[in-house]
């Protein structure tokens, strides 16, 4: 293992692991999904609950005394702090020292480890990124030594700015990895990450820990997706929820839709990007393709925004009711329709890219070592081999996520809406989330 | 960069050098971390691999199954598999043929490519592994074997173009 990778003209190759992709969904596979999705939106709207179900206030059992214990013990959490900040002091090495090879781990842990792996992790665990930020970390050193409270800034922090930070820092970073030409090349990777550290300890001397909690991409994309675990809390209290009312307790906050579009829309152009008409365009318009990549990750984006908020904003509201509040209301329903197309979208790719990657990280610098014992390990390529079994789990993620989206809109409409628009308010969303739905398998299936 | 003109998601297939400096970004990152300034180390190079092995399997040759450990038949024009996938690939005046089209081909079995072309050129496979093809001048035929199921993107260098799609079932 370790070998550098076998050198041809002026590309290197990585070793091992090569970059096929899934096969396209079977179109029996796609349509059955749809047509699911469809009876169950429908099925949802005439049978479900009438009165509202989810209150965070009220909801959820406490969690057991002992794991309660564990996790509020400060050893527990200054244990996950050193293990985040372990973990970047290794990334921060291997970027800056490592050779600009696609040996060097650091692609991997980013693209990979990082942006992928945060979903499952939060979807499992809870918001793990609140828990391991460095960035935090790193604020929290700082006011230890200066005496300060790293949870207040300078200032408080502005209401109407509320999610919106992290919506530009999940743009810059989807920007990097799929539109931006040298998104594996060392330097500007390492560029990249070096303006976030920088823009989130900035953030945090100014605005304090809000920032990171409405700020920090990677924090804001990691607590919505842990929204979707069981783990809660309530005040301070350590609870255990049902997924769909873990749901509801999204805190909403301006830009809550620019997060979710830029989540869901630049998943999407990632699967369309390799679409044959879009290959066809950018390949016969070469000198625009760079013009056109760029515009249609705009436009995915921008979509799914403007599909959010119509769906949202077509009922009929209460006289005391501003229709423009509803779409970031809404937007928590859509979260998991996003963490079920990740799953189909990225699922091959974490458990492959992720093996070799942490097989790549015994051996950052190219010498050969065995730092971590997992260098001599074999990627498992087990799934790929398997592309029906891999086909109907994508269709299952994606048809489940778009079951508690529906679910989730559902309650949120009949506590939202004055009860003679509850169910026809309920339609222009649930035509919003078919075409998210319909659309990300036609999409699977396309590409 | 994976393709010049349509960059695709991160794949760990290949990197070329750095455009931005190497250290351009370090006096940021210590400043960040807040670390003490002065500990540079010697090894600055920007090149891309300094170890610059010549890849064996793949001057040979003509038929590669580079980086793959199977035998793949050589000769291919007059080999068994005139059922096998057969890809014409025609490269002149910077154009090619195929234009990113889709081709269907089973795993595990030769997909030949018969190449014709006014200059030499690379095409890349990223299959698991990677695999690829030199070509010269004039016709020459070659045989790919992929084993794992799966979209195998095969492009062209310079200029950088995404050839075709090899749907491999």
């Amino acid at each position: 293992m370790n070998v550098p990778g076998r050198y041809s003209d002026h590309w290197v190759l990585a070793h091992g692991i090569g970059g096929a992709k899934d096969l396209p969904l079977p179109t029996e596979l796609a349509i059955a999904g749809a047509v699911a999705a469809l009876t169950v939106s429908f099925t949802v709207l005439v049978v479900a609950w009438r009165e509202p179900r989810y209150d965070a206030a009220t909801s959820g059992r406490p969690a057991p005394a002992w794991l309660a214990g564990v996790v509020d013990s400060t050893a527990f959490r200054v244990a996950l702090r050193a293990v985040g900040m372990l973990l970047f002091v290794y990334t921060a090495w291997v970027a800056v020292f490592g050779e600009d090879l696609l040996t060097n781990p650091f692609f991997g842990m980013f693209y990979v480890l990082l942006w992928v792996g945060l979903v499952p992790a939060s979807v499992l665990l809870g918001p793990v990124w609140k828990a391991v930020s460095p960035v935090r970390t790193i604020n929290l050193l700082f006011a230890r030594l200066t005496g300060g409270d790293a949870s207040r800034g300078l200032w408080e922090y502005p209401r109407r700015l509320g999610y919106w930070p992290a919506a530009v820092g999940l743009l810059a970073f989807v920007w990097l990895e799929l539109v931006y030409p040298h998104s594996t090349e060392l330097g500007p990777v390492r560029l990249w990450c070096a303006v976030y550290v920088a823009a989130m300890l900035l953030g945090g001397a100014l605005w304090g820990d809000d920032f990171y909690e409405r700020g920090d991409p990677f924090e804001v994309y990691s607590t919505l997706s842990s929204k979707l675990s069981v783990w809660g809390r309530r005040g301070d209290l350590l609870v255990v929820r049902s997924p769909l009312a873990n749901l509801d307790t999204v805190v909403v906050r301006p830009g809550l839709v620019a997060v979710v579009a830029v989540l869901f829309g630049s998943t999407a152009y990632d699967s369309f990007q390799d679409s044959q008409p879009w290959v066809r365009l950018t390949n016969d318009h070469l000198e625009y393709a760079q013009l056109l990549n760029h515009a249609a990750l705009l436009g995915f984006c921008v979509g799914v925004g403007l599909i959010l908020a119509a769906g949202s904003m077509l009922t009929g509201v209460g006289p005391e009711q501003s229709r423009r509040a509803l779409p970031d209301l809404f937007a928590h329903s859509v979260v998991p329709i996003i963490v079920g197309y990740v799953v189909a979208h990225y699922l091959s790719y974490l458990v492959e890219t992720g093996q070799d990657t942490i097989i790549k990280m015994s051996d950052p610098m190219g010498d050969g070592s065995n730092l971590l014992g997992t260098g001599d390990w074999k990627v498992n390529f087990w799934l790929s081999y398997h592309p029906t079994l891999l086909a109907t789990t994508k269709v299952v993620a994606v048809v489940v996520g778009h079951i508690l989206g529906v679910v989730a809109a559902h309650d949120r409409a009949i506590r939202l809406l004055p009860k003679r628009h509850q169910v026809t308010g309920q339609l222009s969303m649930l035509v919003a989330m078919i075409v998210f739905t319909a659309g990300g398998l036609y999409l699977l299936f396309a590409a | 960069m994976r393709h010049a003109t349509s960059p695709r998601r991160f794949r760990p297939s290949r990197s070329g050098s750095s455009s931005l400096g190497r250290w351009a970004v370090v006096p940021l990152l210590l400043m960040v971390l807040g670390l003490a300034a002065g500990c540079g180390d010697g090894d600055g190079d920007d090149t891309a691999g300094d170890d610059p092995t010549p890849s064996a399997s793949m001057s040979e040759t003509p038929t590669d199954s580079a980086g793959t450990d199977e035998p793949s038949p050589s000769e291919s024009e007059s080999d068994s598999a005139p059922s096998g996938t057969v890809v014409q690939v025609i490269f002149k005046d910077g154009q090619i043929t195929p234009n990113g089209d889709r081709i269907m081909a089973d795993a595990g079995e030769p997909i030949t490519f018969d190449i014709d072309a006014d200059a030499a050129g690379e095409l890349h496979f990223h299959s698991t592994p990677e695999q690829s093809i030199d070509f010269e001048p004039g016709t020459s035929s070659y045989d790919i074997v992929i084993d794992q199921p799966g979209i195998v993107e095969v492009e062209l260098h310079e200029p950088e173009m995404l050839v075709a799609q090899l749907e491999i079932r």
